[in-house]
């Protein structure tokens, strides 16, 4: 018996576009904001996760020092470098020592180096003095169990960086870490400002689960995180677990108009951005600084990816709509 | 050619060997893969004695001698046992000994599991503490929070302190989410009771609301990562290192 | 514990760099393959005992330091003044031990894994086996990185460190690990995980779909999001269409900023924390049934 093959309605069509078909269109509809439409400027309020973030960090007292569990490569460096940009711009301009360390990935202190060799060339360009190893801030390795290692560090700072050296400027023999001017003062990780974590894994349950007890009440804890991430991290915000949470390539965009624009700057009445709950405590920012980085680069082209995603869904479901009538009537 | 721009080739090599994947699984893709295994494998197992094992057990094993100002430390030997402990893993492929590589194994997850107990406690405590919300509004003269701009710092506190209409009800629809979800997950037999079954029903739903929202943050970050690639491609590769824009 | 503590010449100790040291190295090597021995000989009946145990006493070290009363403001050199306060002092002290060995440990088993990659690869190249030639390469990129990554340490590390930190001063080395790592190995790894952004568009376009209640629910929540992460929609939904209401309006609850921040605030978190809060339950009971190898996946069993 011959069979007479179905020719595919519209509904079908519009439900079956090929795969290359996607993925050319996505390419392309990415690549026009990125190439042809550079410094183009998108509106954007600040979350309040992140305005707590922002505050947290700009109320460091100058000279102290925080611990940074600097958790990611470039794998997820649409993001995370972007995270630790801001962060470290915030921390660099207000002369606050960072102690890094990692136990998440063997190449993430690599990273974490190199990108910090490309924020000091920035700051030479900008004029500022160089944050020098030892004397402004330590990277201390790799350590492959983050669970023994946050617990040694929950119970003892000395004790779990114990033996680690670096080598101080001017000097031939590397020294132990606790004579260095970032962590000589410390003891105890009650002892440091703020504990921030920039990860693109499991190590923010980790950091959770042992040191909140110790540090949350005081409001020490804060975290940077993936998109994916964003929403399991929002619940230790939520119980106020962390003082602040920056949440994917959003997030990093908000901070980076915050470091811009300030924070209820110069009052709240006028304030480009505002909110409420520091309105008392206008921040200023870094006018004339260089600000805007990945996340400002990156965001208007995350509208244009978005909203191909979202017309995708509702041509694929319109097809299926236009199927079934067809069906029925059939 | 320079060294920067000879990295920049290699890395849109790379990128692109990579992304010819999109089309079909070809020998260039697969060349491309094992490169980017190699190298990481490789870096690996430079970072493990670099960032890892020279500070923590090498220069702990054998000291550091004294130099200058500095006095030096002294060698522990008792280090160097667990080499043989660590080694023991390596049975895994022994057919007869592989027994052994459950001894390590079994030192980190008893050290892991020995933690659970504490660690439960300090992540979930204050969760359970910040899902007992009032439900019952304190203060009837507003539906929503009023607006705190203008007030002072007390008056503030005291807006803070009350439970308003619209917060109690959200509050209302938080604790139901939260127990039905609880429900959904815990009664996964088929349940015979009314309230059990409604509950697990409405979990279900609920928890749609909370993927959802989990998959808008998801495409987010997923999006973001092609983005950098592509600025990659056409900003870092093409325009500033080609063309020299 | 202390053993590993003191620095006054003793036993367990010895100068550094010494004929001595060597020697209690080669001792204690000695006496650690003497026990890998010991252990092959092991009768088959007290195999799992050895394990079972090796895995209790491991974990008793956590629940005891996390049950014993701890230490409160304890002053250097400060003695225990009875029994209770000594174990407390000792648990602590211990931190530093048990600490670099679950690293060093993690670390030499991190190697097994490189270990298997590589004999799969150098047996399908010795073998000449289907596609060796995809072997060999990713053989040739991981002795390259090895040799690259050791050299660049060697000349990085010590004196040099921080003259290294300029490009002016680099060598062959260097910049051979800079082209390997950043310039290959981290563009690649970015590009591996983008790739997962075409597969998300085309499993949204093709799966996506108003079929049930539940999905449907899902789509809306998820186009409400995705718009609300959308800085320039926010602002026209809110400040175009809306008219920016005034925050003690009730139209203020229906902008798009709000409606999305009570959707994760009331459901999203709700809901996360419910299956949070049971995967932590199951962590709870996984963990004890490893520490006491009631589990059968676990390394006593």
């Amino acid at each position: 018996m011959a069979q007479v093959e179905k020719q595919p309605t519209l509904g079908d069509r519009l439900q079956s576009l090929p795969k290359w078909m996607l993925y050319l269109i996505l390419i392309v509809v990415m690549s026009i904001p990125l190439v042809f439409m550079k410094g183009c400027k998108v509106p954007g309020k600040p979350e309040e996760s992140t305005v707590d973030l922002f505050y947290k960090l700009m109320t460091l007292p100058e000279g102290s020092t925080v611990l940074l569990s600097s958790d990611w490569t470039n794998s997820t460096a649409g993001e995370s470098a972007g995270q630790f940009d801001s962060l470290m711009r915030i921390l660099m301009r207000k002369n606050i020592k960072v102690c890094i360390f990692t136990s998440a990935d063997p190449q993430a202190p690599q990273v974490a180096r190199d990108e910090l060799m490309v924020l000091n060339e920035e700051r030479k360009k900008e004029g500022d003095k160089p944050y020098e190893q030892w004397n402004d801030y330590l990277i201390l390795g790799y350590f492959p169990n983050a669970e023994g290692t946050l617990n040694a560090i929950r119970s003892n700072v000395r004790k779990a960086f114990d033996g680690k050296k670096k080598l101080p400027p001017g000097e031939t023999v590397p020294r132990d870490v606790f004579l260095s001017p970032v962590l000589q003062n410390i003891k105890r990780v009650e002892d440091f400002q703020m504990v921030l974590v920039i990860t693109a894994s499991k190590t923010s349950n980790i950091t959770i689960e042992r040191l909140s007890d110790k540090l949350s009440a005081d409001g020490k804890l804060g975290m940077m995180v993936t998109g994916v991430m964003g929403p399991e991290t929002q619940v230790y915000y939520a119980s106020g677990q962390l003082v602040g949470l920056s949440k994917g390539l959003k997030g990093v965009f908000e901070l980076e108009q915050m470091m811009a624009k300030g924070l209820n700057n110069p009052d709240f009445a006028t304030a480009e951005i505002r909110s409420e709950k520091y309105k008392d405590t206008p921040i200023q920012g870094f006018p004339g600084k260089q600000n805007e980085g990945k996340g400002t680069k990156y965001y208007p082209t995350l509208h244009f990816a978005l909203g191909l995603l979202i017309l995708a869904v509702i041509i694929g479901n319109i097809g299926m709509a236009m199927s079934r009538r067809q069906g029925v009537e059939k | 050619m320079n060294f920067d721009l000879l990295k920049l080739i290699c890395g849109a090599l790379g990128t692109i060997g990579l992304y010819t994947v999109l089309y079909r699984e070809n020998k260039f893709y697969r060349f491309f893969e094992h490169v980017f295994l190699g190298l990481a494998v490789g870096y690996t197992c430079v970072a493990l004695w670099t960032e890892t094992l020279y500070d923590t057990w090498w220069t702990k094993m054998v000291g550091t001698p004294a130099d200058g100002t500095e006095p030096g430390t002294p060698g522990y030997w008792v280090w160097i046992i667990l080499l043989p402990i660590g080694l023991m893993g390596y049975f895994v492929f022994s057919k007869k000994h592989n027994w052994m590589s459950r001894i390590p194994i079994g030192i980190i997850l008893g050290l892991w599991s020995g933690q659970q107990i504490q660690v439960w406690w300090n992540r979930y405590g204050p969760q359970i503490n910040g899902s007992m919300k009032p439900i019952l509004p304190t203060a009837t003269d507003s539906f929503t929070k009023p607006v705190t701009a203008a007030l002072t710092p007390d008056q503030v506190a005291q807006v803070n302190a009350q439970v308003y209409p619209s917060q109690a009800i959200s509050n209302l629809i938080f604790i139901f989410t939260l127990l039905s979800v609880l429900s959904y997950f815990l009664f996964s037999i088929d349940a015979k009771n009314k309230v059990v079954r409604f509950m697990s029903t409405s979990g279900r739903w609920l928890l749609m609301v909370g993927f959802g929202a989990i998959f808008g943050s998801t495409v987010m970050m997923r999006f973001s990562l092609l983005i950098d690639r592509l600025n990659f491609i056409w900003v870092e590769f093409l325009q500033k290192g080609i063309l020299g824009q | 514990m202390n053993l590993f503590l003191q620095a006054q010449p003793s036993f367990w100790n010895a100068p550094s760099y010494s004929g001595e040291l060597w020697i209690k190295l080669l001792l204690g090597l000695a006496v650690g393959v003497g026990l890998i021995f010991a252990l092959m000989a092991a009768p088959v009946q007290v195999r799992r005992p050895i394990v079972a145990a090796v895995t209790f006493i491991s974990g008793l070290f956590y629940v005891l330091f996390y049950f014993w009363p701890n230490p409160v403001q304890r002053q250097d050199g400060q003695l225990p003044r009875d029994f209770v306060e000594n174990v407390g002092f000792q648990l602590e002290d211990a931190v530093q031990v048990v600490v670099p060995i679950t690293n060093i440990l993690t670390a030499l088993l991190l190697g097994l894994g490189i270990y298997s990659l590589f004999r799969i690869h150098f047996r399908k190249v010795s073998k000449m086996q289907r596609d060796w030639g995809f072997s060999l390469v990713l053989l040739g990129s991981m002795f390259a990185m090895i040799i690259f990554g050791y050299w660049d340490w060697i000349t990085t590390h010590g004196p040099n460190e921080v003259l290294m930190e300029s490009r002016s001063n680099w060598g062959f080395a260097n910049y051979g690990r800079d082209l390997l790592f950043n310039g290959i190995l981290q563009q690649m790894d970015a590009a591996m995980f983008s790739l997962i952004a075409f597969f998300i568009l085309s499993a949204a376009y093709r799966a996506f779909r108003v079929r049930s209640v539940e999905a449907t629910i899902m789509l809306l929540t998820a186009l409400i999001m995705m718009l609300s992460l959308m800085g320039a929609v926010t602002y026209f939904v809110d400040t175009k269409m809306l008219g920016d209401p005034r925050p003690d309006s009730m139209l203020f609850n229906f902008t798009l900023t709000e409606v999305a921040k009570w959707i994760k605030d009331t459901f999203q978190t709700s809901s996360l924390r419910g299956i949070d809060f049971g995967v932590g339950i199951g962590a709870l009971a996984m963990g004890l049934r490893l520490w006491l190898s009631l589990e059968r996946q676990g390394a006593g069993a």
